[in-house]
């Protein structure tokens, strides 16, 4: 790969590799940056996964929705293999599968549409002349309408006394999805390998525009004069500042996060941010303080002390689980924590790609220890023999610390993620 | 349950007796829950009328419901299954197209009638199902607290201690709280309920503690989680159980243990507690009494007398409390794990 030579291993010379190799040499590719974590924005792994699952699907020459689905399982399976606390990986996977499937259903429903016209007009020959001469006909019908309960049950609670049959979950109201959510009514001839390229297509763009559609919802949560406490470097919350600083002065502490991200969390406040892995997006951005906003910087530590006078906390996340709690930076839960004692209302931003249908059973399995040379580097060599270092990069923040959850598709309570979870992952995928 | 001499003799001299047959369903089989035995007994009765029209069973239906209802104790879980059955007839009846209103009804109902050795072994079914989603909770080296006499909890604990099916045995510890007020009932030589899930985890190589109820605050300190089963899952989230969960509940909640409920779907009821004395049930448990109430009470009436025609009160060996939502960390049902918030849909969903 001579044309990858020349970037630095991550989410760009990914997209280059995957134009030019052939897709088995791509897999590996990311399987070996998500395993080395040269790959590790949430954002970035998504967008490496939506694009990768693309590639894969336009090789896959068949239209047969069965063996589409295997092989993005077979995929799927290995990305998250390679490393499994990267959980926005499993989601876009699964929300691929889910796309296949409803294409597949769309397709299957529109057949039994055709053949209800057939039938539907039978029975009301019988019921129109009201003829008891007629059982033969009655009986026939019967069997017939037993043959068509194979539809799917209304809700997984009469499930225990429909027909036995695969399991099948009421399609949602698009209305309540994003963008990726459901296509159109279509003729069932379609190639469900092209809608779903096209569905893939939108996952994409929705992932390039979810920050700009959380921040559209910032004039909303922040006021004049109030002040904001964060804590990293998130572009997600940066772009959620951002946008209402150009209505409204407020002032914002700046919470360092020492030691993973404090060097991004300074370049950040200064405005001299130049991340490689966000596409070169954020280098044209204009800081906050250049829109005259106060910047407050402090270290960690000082978050209790200073939360008495915040008003409001607006937190960034790595991954948003199904019962609300989430896996966010260290350090995260120490300030939901703080807020919680100070009754200072905690805000989390994320997009929807980062929700994971994931019920997280064991807390410490979530957590990813970093690099401990940030802590204490090796220089102070006698040091590093005599103590145990170690230095967690993600916190598990329970759900009763969060009080509102906003999304590119709006503003939620913690208990209420579970209805948005069953809108964008079908059930059978959750565990694959 | 209440199974008593006179509504055999009931039994006998009318055609059908539903509250007979759901006793009698009850106690023929151990692993039968009281919303699977209502159904079947709604089952037994649609085999036994020979109604044709679909305002006519319905009718039937309400009528048996009504009358079921009114005569055991602790209508709360058995509700749940009358109410699914119904709901299940109607929306079918309502869908267009297929079993809908032009197509027969003698389909839906030969359906129903022929297969309600299915709906057993579905209900039966979902307990593994669970097992299967629950297992993740409980992780080696965990100590797990729980109640009461639940199927669905001990099939889960079971099944993590089985070692079959690829997973290797999970080594985890049960505290098991036996309940002392179930011992002074009808039985009082009967071992306390949970003996036989203690015994049963024992042997599979489970160490397992038992104790009293008074014991659990001091015991929670070495427990990870309570896992409990429940009789009823309300609208809320709450659930409605033996009484004493309650209380597990709102210690939990105090140490800050995680507090996870094991219930099948079939057991979400629409009810809608707003406390404990809020149920649709009359429980001797608080019982204020003087002197003289005493001295009344133990002249004219013996034991026998809770079973007479006044018994819709619930002995106290059968009384429930209600858990309220906010104790509970998650629901794990056979349609996967479910906040509390999650319940109300999935009943909205069969009601409207």
């Amino acid at each position: 790969m001579p044309s990858s030579l020349a970037l630095t291993p991550g989410l760009g010379s990914f997209l280059k590799c995957l134009k030019t190799n052939p897709i088995d040499t791509s897999i590996e590719t990311l399987i070996s940056l998500l395993k080395r974590r040269q790959i590790r924005h949430s954002r970035s792994c998504a967008t490496a996964t939506a694009y990768l699952l693309r590639s894969v699907i336009s090789a896959c020459r068949t239209t047969d929705s069965a063996k589409l689905i295997e092989r993005v399982q077979s995929v799927g399976r290995r990305l998250m293999a390679a490393q499994p606390r990267e959980m926005v990986v499993g989601n876009i996977v699964r929300r691929v599968l889910g796309l296949i499937r409803d294409e597949a259903e769309d397709d299957r429903e529109a057949e039994f549409a055709l053949s209800d016209i057939g039938s539907e007009s039978q029975p009301q020959t019988p019921r129109a002349f009201d003829d008891p001469a007629l059982p033969l006909d009655r009986d026939s019908l019967s069997f017939r309408s037993e043959d068509r309960t194979t539809r799917p049950p209304l809700t997984s609670m009469f499930s225990l006394l429909s027909h036995p049959e695969p399991e099948h979950s009421l399609p949602s109201t698009p209305g309540s999805s994003s963008p990726s959510g459901r296509l159109p009514g279509h003729s069932p001839s379609k190639d469900v390998r092209a809608e779903v390229l096209e569905g893939i297509g939108e996952i994409i763009d929705e992932l390039g525009q979810v920050d700009d559609q959380i921040a559209a919802y910032a004039l909303d949560h922040i006021h004049s004069n109030e002040i904001i406490l964060t804590h990293t470097s998130s572009t997600t919350v940066q772009k959620f500042l951002l946008k209402a600083a150009t209505k409204r002065k407020f002032t914002v502490i700046h919470a360092e996060s020492y030691p993973n991200n404090h060097e991004a969390t300074h370049a950040t406040v200064s405005g001299s941010a130049s991340d490689d892995d966000n596409l070169g997006l954020e280098a044209f951005q204009k800081p906050l303080i250049e829109h005259g906003i106060t910047v407050i910087l402090i270290p960690d530590s000082a978050v209790f002390a200073i939360m008495s006078r915040v008003n409001k906390v607006i937190l960034g996340t790595h991954s948003v689980l199904a019962n609300g709690g989430l896996v966010a930076a260290a350090g995260t839960r120490v300030i939901a924590r703080a807020a919680k004692v100070h009754q200072t209302p905690v805000v989390v931003v994320s997009g929807v790609y980062k929700l994971s249908p994931v019920y997280p059973f064991d807390f410490d399995s979530l957590i990813e220890y970093g690099d401990p040379s940030k802590v204490l580097s090796y220089e102070e060599g006698d040091l590093v023999d005599l103590v145990d270092v170690q230095n967690p990069i993600y916190d598990y923040v329970p759900a009763e610390l969060v009080d509102l959850y906003i999304t590119n598709i709006g503003g939620h309570a913690p208990s209420y993620l579970y209805r948005i979870v069953s809108d964008h992952y079908r059930k059978e995928d959750i565990s694959f | 349950m209440a199974s008593t001499n006179s509504d055999a003799a009931v039994a006998d001299t009318k055609p059908f007796d539903i509250v007979a047959t759901y006793n009698e369903l009850l106690s023929s089989d151990a692993d039968l829950t009281m919303p699977i035995a209502a159904i079947e007994a709604l089952v037994l009765l649609l085999t036994q009328s020979a109604s044709s029209t679909i305002s006519e069973t319905l009718d039937l239906l309400e009528k048996s419901t009504a009358h079921l209802k009114r005569s055991i104790p602790n209508p709360i879980g058995l509700s749940a299954g009358t109410d699914l059955f119904q709901r299940y007839l109607i929306t079918t009846l309502q869908r267009p197209g297929q079993l809908g209103p032009a197509g027969d009804f003698k389909a839906i109902r030969t359906h129903l009638l022929s297969n309600g050795r299915l709906f057993i072994r579905r209900a039966k079914e979902s307990r593994d199902k669970i097992a299967s989603f629950g297992r993740g909770f409980i992780r080696d080296g965990s100590t797990i607290l729980t109640n009461g006499g639940s199927r669905a909890v001990a099939a889960l604990l079971q099944k993590a201690a089985d070692d079959e099916g690829g997973h290797s045995a999970v080594r985890f510890r049960v505290i098991y709280v036996l309940s002392s007020t179930s011992q002074d009932c009808n039985h009082p030589n009967e071992e306390p309920e949970g003996m036989e899930t203690v015994r049963a985890l024992r042997s599979k190589g489970v160490p397992v503690a038992t104790i009293p109820e008074s014991a659990v605050a001091y015991s929670l300190g070495k427990a990870d989680m309570v896992i409990v089963g429940a009789e009823g899952v309300v609208e809320n989230g709450g659930i409605v159980s033996r009484m004493g969960t309650y209380q597990i509940g709102l210690l939990a909640k105090a140490i800050g243990k995680p507090f996870y409920v094991v219930a099948e779907s079939h057991k979400f009821v629409r009810l809608y507690p707003l406390g404990q004395y809020d149920l649709p049930i009359e429980q001797q448990v608080v019982e204020f009494k003087s002197e003289e109430d005493l001295a009344e009470d133990c002249k004219p009436q013996s034991i026998a007398d809770t079973n007479g025609d006044t018994s819709i009160k619930l002995p106290l060996c059968d009384s429930v409390d209600f858990t309220p939502p906010r104790l509970i960390s998650a629901l794990i049902t056979d349609s996967g794990v479910l906040t509390p918030s999650a319940v109300s849909e999935e009943l909205i969903k069969i009601w409207f």
